[in-house]
């Protein structure tokens, strides 16, 4: 009930970053990004279940979408792709030059970027601070789903294996995306909490609190 | 930072790296437009090859030993398309598909082996030239990348500082423990490379 907020300032508009120009810590932020999804791709990383090591690169693209929003999150996956295109071996297991843009994982690279877009569209629909249900599914949907979507049906048509066929073959990553999906949540949940900060944002008030009646109507 | 490029003085290290882009895509997507019979294996196999044996590598066996060295880098992708095509579609298209895929990886991969990093962002910013009429700024994204390139190592030692002091806490390497403490420390790096950037004129 009690308002603390300074009542006089008019509310901000729901979003404040979304048609903002970058501005250079934006340039600084979606630079960072692409390098966390660099090193999360270096070899020696962690093995999660039974020993089997899993690269964490699409950790990084999930926490991309989550953090920078949708635009620069899609932004810095562009870095990322446009760097290794250049010649760096900057994906995971060392792989990089334009081959990778031909070959049968191009569209996960590609992936990459509509990815952030989808991850930065459903965590901050609205504008609204995410919640955990709403970035859990922000996760499944584009970090795998969309990633998923672009990739298969290019590693199909460049191995010149049916659809269905390698489909089946890119369930062996299902479940090391699925634990991906699960820490990346976990992981933007404990930031929330712990370092608001790295969002960069202003979330729209609650629902209840939006309405300009309330404001006025308080004592 | 490590690169794939391989200094030379052969003419395909001499092109410019525009053209040069331009030649090994077309060769590049020649092969893998290949139909998946057996002749064309055959084909691409040999395209590889004399492309190697023609780029004057001076590796001591006619381009044979980078060749070689290439394709132990695909073997994995060889290995997953050799099996699931055969599983799926029997021989023929299995060799001639996954040959294909491999010359052409093979064919691109001559770009970064003989064309510097930093030729190959110049080429990238010219070639983003055009987005001016869009009102995108080539020189903020060629910065972009070059900053992303500077941060790449700041944020490889953060990591491991970060692993480093939870193996002195007797934490194991766990990845959800060690992501939110790495994102932090990047995060404010962030912040104040963003100060950097705008005390330097950057807007």
């Amino acid at each position: 009930m009690t308002e603390t907020a300074p009542v006089s300032t008019p509310t901000p508009a729901t979003t404040p970053s979304r048609f903002r120009a970058p501005d250079a810590t934006d340039l600084a932020r979606v630079a960072v990004f692409a390098a966390i999804v660099v090193v999360l791709g270096l070899p020696g990383g962690f093995t999660v279940f039974g020993g089997v090591p899993i690269t964490a690169q699409t950790l990084g693209v999930m926490l991309a979408g989550a953090v920078l929003g949708p635009w620069l999150g899609a932004l810095s996956m562009g870095v990322v792709l446009a760097l290794t295109a250049a010649g760096l071996p900057l994906l995971a297991g060392g792989r990089g030059g334009i081959g990778v843009f031909l070959g049968p994982s191009a569209g996960y690279a590609f992936g990459f970027v509509l990815g952030a877009i989808v991850i930065g569209l459903i965590v901050h629909a609205g504008g609204r601070k995410p919640v955990i249900w709403r970035t859990a599914i922000g996760m499944v949907v584009g970090g795998i789903g969309a990633i998923y979507a672009l990739g298969i049906p290019i590693q199909s048509i460049v191995m010149g294996l049916p659809l269905p066929e390698t489909a089946l073959t890119s369930l062996v990553f299902l479940p090391g995306d699925l634990i991906k999906a699960v820490i990346a949540t976990i992981v933007v949940t404990t930031l929330l909490r712990a370092y608001p900060r790295a969002f960069r944002r202003v979330w729209a008030p609650k629902r209840v609190a939006s309405a300009e009646g309330d404001a006025t109507r308080l004592p | 930072m490590l690169t794939l490029y391989r200094p030379g003085t052969g003419w395909l290290h001499r092109m410019p790296a525009g053209p040069k882009t331009v030649m090994l895509l077309a060769l590049t997507l020649g092969v893998f437009l290949l139909p998946p019979v057996w002749w064309s294996a055959g084909v691409a196999a040999a395209a590889s090859v004399v492309a190697y044996a023609a780029a004057q590598l001076h590796d001591g066996a006619l381009g044979m030993r980078d060749l070689g060295r290439q394709l132990f880098a695909l073997r994995w992708i060889l290995l997953v398309m050799l099996v699931s095509q055969l599983l799926f579609l029997g021989p023929e298209p299995a060799v001639a598909n996954a040959t294909r895929v491999t010359s052409g990886l093979l064919l691109a991969a001559l770009l970064t082996l003989t064309t510097p990093t930093t030729a190959l962002l110049e080429a990238v910013e010219r070639g983003l030239g055009p987005l001016r009429y869009v009102r995108i700024d080539p020189q903020r994204i060629a910065l972009l990348l070059t900053i992303t390139l500077g941060t790449v190592p700041v944020l490889a030692r953060i990591a491991t500082d970060v692993r480093a002091a939870q193996k002195a806490r007797g934490a194991r390497a766990n990845l959800r423990t060690f992501v939110v403490p790495f994102l932090v420390i990047s995060l404010k790096h962030a912040d104040e490379l963003g100060e950097a950037l705008a005390s330097r004129g950057v807007r």
